[in-house]
């Protein structure tokens, strides 16, 4: 049995964003997260004195502290992405003693290479994924997996269960009609199948809408102790288990199999670490880089059988809103996800979950919402779970 | 056993590839025209990437072993864009096959597929290794395994 400790002794007190966009704003990565840093501290009813930790993607952790001008921090560190890693760094963080109240930042930047309009951007020039400075030269082979993995897996799911584009298609099409609603999502025009059938294709059999989308822009948050953030303005939000998951066959080209990689580790570890499981949760959110991930999940969590993935979306999805409803109650990624809202490897499915478990969620807010689950990440090497509750 | 090409050689060969300790052998397979896989002496396991330790029993024992090239396609994509590379125009989608060799289940190479229609490309498929030219030095890929190999 997996042990599970911290369960429900730390809580995001505050949660900060700059929304997403596509169109080239004359703004640096470092502004970006830093706009939704101060956001989340002030929403947290927090000062900089009160923030003692720090834990992000990019940029550097010491130079957001810095910027903000944080005097004393006794815990800092940089994660990969998706969001979930920089979160079991800060929990673990605050519930050791390391530091008392963590900023946890993420900053989307679109890099020369993948945007457009980015590459129109003179000040982008030498950045590489995220905003980063690009590596040095190095060959670059067309067969090389990296995200083409995906396209690659997608192959392999559609000759083992022998389904077709559309349920691909209908996994995007339930991002945009939530984008619709959300004010912070950077694709905000209905998504029909005939467009998604038509749309160009990328990497066979995935084309360009079964990709999430480049954007700029941020997310932060605070966490604290549940004691704390009894104290705090905010509604605590309360992380009931978290995990990573990561099996000894972790590459592209050799992960094991549709029934072996990181997706059944992270479901096997919160099975045994969380007391809310499926259906009895109020919103659910899992991860969506590309729609195949999307509905790997599904059938990985155990909504249903491996393969039954496509009769699954079919028979839960609501013709009336244009969207999955699981049961006729449970939304998936409220937000629009990474497709629709922006690529924001999970820092917005994190906040979305943080506002529908407040009550804040506007237009889009599930009634009475007190739990959400979370499966961010893709099925290689940075599978992860989140449970979310509120009291 | 390679010892005909110099690590200079080998260097030069591959000016903008990172070639290290650990996959100096790999690479200089491609300039003789063999795959070399790492195995482990000790406990007859394949890996790949090529590694220091064989990850099944940690054995330092491993060596970079030729392997046969055949094999079945296990995972397929076809890039109608990518990165550049003198033999790719993507003008017609560029296929990507990751082959799992018939050593070992789970040991797979991937490579691009030469001499076979688009259309007839398929998951399951059998093919064997071939070598093409790409940026002056030798690169595997695989074809369609002829019909008696099946």
């Amino acid at each position: 049995m997996a042990r599970n400790p911290i369960k429900d002794s730390i809580a995001f007190v505050g949660v900060g964003s700059t929304g997403f966009f596509r169109d080239a704003h004359a703004r640096s990565r470092l502004d970006l997260a830093l706009e939704a840093s101060v956001k989340a501290i002030q929403d947290a009813g927090l000062t900089k004195q009160d923030i003692d930790g720090v834990v992000g993607t990019a940029p550097q952790a010491h130079l957001i502290a810095a910027s903000l001008g944080l005097p004393e921090v006794t815990h800092h560190s940089n994660q990969p992405m998706p969001l979930v890693f920089a979160v079991t760094d800060a929990i673990n963080a605050v519930y050791s003693g390391a530091a008392d109240a963590i900023l946890i930042f993420h900053a989307l930047y679109r890099a020369p290479a993948i945007s457009r309009a980015a590459a129109r951007d003179p000040f982008r020039r030498g950045l590489g994924f995220g905003g980063s400075p690009a590596p040095a030269k190095t060959r670059l082979d067309p067969e090389r997996l990296s995200a083409e993995g995906y396209a690659a897996w997608a192959s392999r799911y559609f000759y083992e269960y022998g389904a077709g584009r559309e349920v691909l298609g209908r996994i995007a099409i339930n991002e945009r009609t939530n984008a619709l609603q959300n004010p912070l999502a950077a694709m905000r025009t209905p998504l029909t199948m005939e467009d998604y059938l038509s749309a160009r294709m990328v990497r066979d059999p995935l084309c360009l809408l079964d990709m999430d989308v480049p954007v700029d822009g941020a997310d932060a948050f605070v966490v604290t102790t549940a004691e704390r953030a009894r104290d705090l303005p905010q509604k605590p939000v309360l992380i009931h288990a978290a995990t990573n998951g990561l099996t000894a066959h972790n590459a592209e080209e050799s992960t094991d199999g549709l029934h072996h990689h990181g997706q059944h580790v992270v479901i096997k570890s919160l099975r045994e670490k969380s007391d809310i499981w499926i259906p009895d949760v109020d919103v659910y959110f899992p991860y969506d880089g590309f729609t195949i991930i999307t509905l790997q999940w599904i059938e990985n969590t155990g909504w249903c059988k491996p393969g039954e993935g496509q009769d699954f979306i079919e028979d839960n999805w609501d013709e009336a809103s244009n969207r999955i409803l699981i049961d006729g109650r449970i939304p998936v990624n409220t937000h629009g996800g990474n497709h629709s809202e922006g690529g924001t490897q999970g820092s917005g499915h994190i906040r979305e979950a943080i506002l529908q478990l407040r009550g804040t969620a506007g237009e889009r807010q599930v009634r009475d919402a007190r739990t959400a689950f979370l499966t961010p990440g893709g099925m290689f090497f940075n599978a992860q779970g989140l449970v979310l509750r509120t009291d | 056993m390679n010892t005909t090409i110099s690590d200079k050689e080998l260097l030069d060969a591959f000016p903008d590839t990172l070639i290290d300790h650990d996959n100096k052998e790999f690479y200089r397979g491609w300039l003789q025209h063999r795959l070399l896989l790492n195995r482990c002496v000790d406990c007859g396991h394949w890996h790949h990437p090529p590694g220091p330790m064989c990850p099944e029993c940690w054995s330092r024992n491993v060596q970079p072993t030729e392997v046969s090239g055949t094999g079945r396609i296990y995972l397929l994509t076809k890039l109608h864009q990518g990165p550049p590379a003198p033999d790719v125009d993507y003008g017609q989608p560029h296929p990507v096959a990751t082959v799992e060799l018939s050593e070992q289940e789970g040991l797979r190479f991937t490579s691009t597929m030469i001499n076979c229609a688009l259309d007839r490309l398929v998951v399951g498929m059998p093919v064997r290794l071939n070598w093409i030219e790409r940026w002056r030095a030798p690169y595997p890929v695989f074809e369609p395994a002829p019909r008696e190999t099946e």
